[in-house]
């Protein structure tokens, strides 16, 4: 009888991303590209929740995920004819290797996930600031590798040739697959054990949690996730290895504060809201015209007013938009305690 | 590690929780001198002493949030010293925090249900841990609510319903009367005693007010700058004048304590 009441807690997220969707399939081919991005900013951002907001553990790592499951998706769906052009180095089996749409999907979530298991072993033995700067240090690690390695990747190259099969449709796909699952999660054994920690690590601890490992299993699920998310963005545009990196990291991380990171509605409004920013400052840049006005910003905007609402959002209102709850429906789950009084 | 081939052999025969002649110094301020305590299931134990006396540590030493630089803890026959706390909690030992320290955005039931989770329960058997906890101690009408929203003597009972949900063997509570007004003390003690005469657990029981632990304890302990000063019944460390001087001071020696 539970179930079905806390499954409520899906419809706002599922309606938003279902909703995005719909608009953006009515909409002109060049601004469907906004929608589509933005949609992949949705899986992006709730699978840095799942990490980040469960656990109260700031990660900058997560951007290495989504490279991981991109130059994966990337490497193994260029068609064998395409690869030498501009992969000339790389390894045999992966350049004799082509696998399908959503083989390369999966392969890029699962080879994530691995890498963030691995890299989760010794990493979340630490918390705090620690644990934050240890995974800006993995970033920088598999941003070089992957920029300066080419047996595995294009390098400076720009991936091309890549099918562009992340469309409006697989990118409300995907979203929503990746909602689901962290929706499964939260709610899930595990999952309530990394939040009670994130609550009170002392008081987790003497019920049995034991930290390390609900975080090592949340950010080895948050890794697969944004390995997906790498995947269907690399199905979508043109990627080069700036792409995915300091700017993506700063953006997805301004997403998930500003919607409001303890929460998975707020994980993908954020994500949709500052999007939806970001397209119209990113056209302001090159001019554009709304209702009659013309735009014309300076190069630099974009990045100087998310920046700027991040920080707004965290001294206005540190919680997010949404206040880091899950959206609620009827007064039933609004429903506050009557004013404690001795009991009896 | 974590798989003992052992566990279901100490849960049954866990009778005895035991730190044996256990020290502590903090920056060579000597917290706790080679204490020993004995907690036994179904048996109230009051642990007393002025601020600084080593209660704290003494509780931290036991439920591993600090590890003692000598002397070992015992849980049913095995040296248990150097386990983490959630192995230790796992393993049948619960406590309760000064301050309550509950999962405060989490609702009320959650709390409840994610320490059952957390002691290995699944989810259903944590649903009804928490359905029954929650009815025991009074809390079924916050059960949605979050739990910062709390009273403070309601954020203890939740403490004590969220240590019970780990089904334990040893509850060690920690001030848990602290800052509860004095018209909601009387209620609270029918809750420690329940622990041990309905869970069938061990209670270490550390508070300042005295007329709680006088009036619920089977024994009591009398720790001073780190080291035992007093054991026996309470009538026996009422009429003790060693804690009388260090402790409660000489009026609080003919005060009534019911």
């Amino acid at each position: 009888m539970r179930a079905p009441r806390s499954l409520v807690q899906l419809i706002g997220p599922v309606g938003l991303v279902v909703a995005a969707a719909l608009v953006g399939a009515t909409v002109s081919r060049t601004t469907e590209i906004y929608f589509i991005n933005a949609l992949v900013a949705v899986s992006m951002v709730v699978a840095l929740y799942v990490f980040v907001g469960n656990s109260g553990v700031l990660s900058f790592g997560h951007i290495s995920f989504v490279a991981v499951g991109a130059w994966t998706a990337g490497v193994l769906s260029v068609p064998e004819a395409e690869k030498p052009a501009f992969m000339p180095y790389l390894f045999g089996f992966l350049r004799d290797t082509t696998v399908g749409n959503v083989e390369s999907l999966v392969l890029a979530g699962v080879v994530a996930g691995v890498f963030a298991l691995l890299v989760g072993l010794p990493l979340m033995r630490l918390s705090g600031l620690a644990a934050g700067i240890a995974t800006f240090a993995v970033l920088e690690i598999t941003n070089n590798v992957l920029r300066y390695y080419e047996n595995v990747g294009p390098g400076l190259n720009t991936f091309s040739s890549v099918p562009e099969t992340t469309g409006l449709t697989q990118a409300a796909l995907g979203a929503l697959v990746v909602i689901v699952i962290a929706f499964a999660y939260q709610r899930s054994r595990f999952g309530r054990q990394l939040r009670a920690a994130r609550e009170d690590p002392a008081a987790a601890r003497a019920v049995g949690v034991s930290i390390y490992r609900q975080r090592l299993a949340a950010f080895a699920l948050s890794g697969f996730l944004a390995g997906l998310a790498g995947g269907l963005y690399v199905h979508f545009l043109p990627l080069q290895i700036d792409g995915v990196y300091l700017d993506l990291t700063f953006i997805t991380l301004a997403m998930l504060v500003i919607g409001g990171a303890t929460s998975l509605w707020g994980a993908v409004v954020g994500a949709l809201a500052v999007s939806a920013l970001d397209s119209v400052l990113a056209n302001a840049e090159t001019g554009i015209t709304i209702l009659g006005w013309s735009f014309d910003v300076p190069a630099g905007t974009r990045l100087v007013v998310v920046s700027a609402l991040m920080a707004l959002v965290l001294i206005l209102r540190p919680s997010g938009l949404t206040g880091g709850k899950e959206l609620a429906f009827g007064s039933l789950r609004r429903l506050r305690p009557a004013p404690a009084e001795a009991v009896e | 590690m974590a798989d003992d081939p052992q566990r279901e052999d100490t849960r049954r025969s866990g009778a005895t929780l035991r730190a044996a002649s256990v020290s502590r110094a903090f920056d060579g301020v000597q917290a706790l001198r080679e204490v020993t305590l004995e907690l036994h299931r179904k048996e109230i134990v009051g642990l007393i002493g002025p601020n600084g006396a080593g209660k704290s540590t003494l509780v931290n030493v036991l439920t591993g949030f600090d590890y003692p630089d000598a002397g070992t803890v015992e849980l049913a026959g095995r040296c248990i010293t150097r386990w983490s706390p959630h192995r230790r909690g796992r393993h049948g030992l619960a406590r309760t925090f000064q301050h309550s320290r509950s999962f405060r955005e989490l609702t009320v039931r959650e709390n409840v249900e994610v320490a059952a989770l957390g002691s290995g329960a699944g989810v259903r058997e944590a649903r009804r841990r928490a359905d029954d906890l929650l009815e025991r101690l009074s809390l079924t009408q916050y059960s949605s609510a979050p739990a910062g929203s709390l009273s403070h003597g309601d954020e203890r009972r939740l403490g004590v319903a969220r240590a019970l949900a780990t089904e334990p063997r040893f509850v060690l509570m920690d001030e848990p009367a602290a800052g509860l007004p004095e018209a909601e003390v009387p209620d609270f003690a029918a809750v420690v005693r329940s622990v041990r005469d309905e869970h069938g657990a061990g209670v270490l029981l550390i508070d300042h007010n005295m007329a709680l632990v006088m009036e619920v304890c089977d024994r009591i302990q009398v720790l001073d700058h780190g080291a035992t000063l007093a054991e026996g019944d309470p009538r026996e460390i009422r009429a003790n004048l060693d804690v009388a001087a260090a402790y409660l001071g000489d009026s609080a020696v003919h005060e009534d304590a019911s």
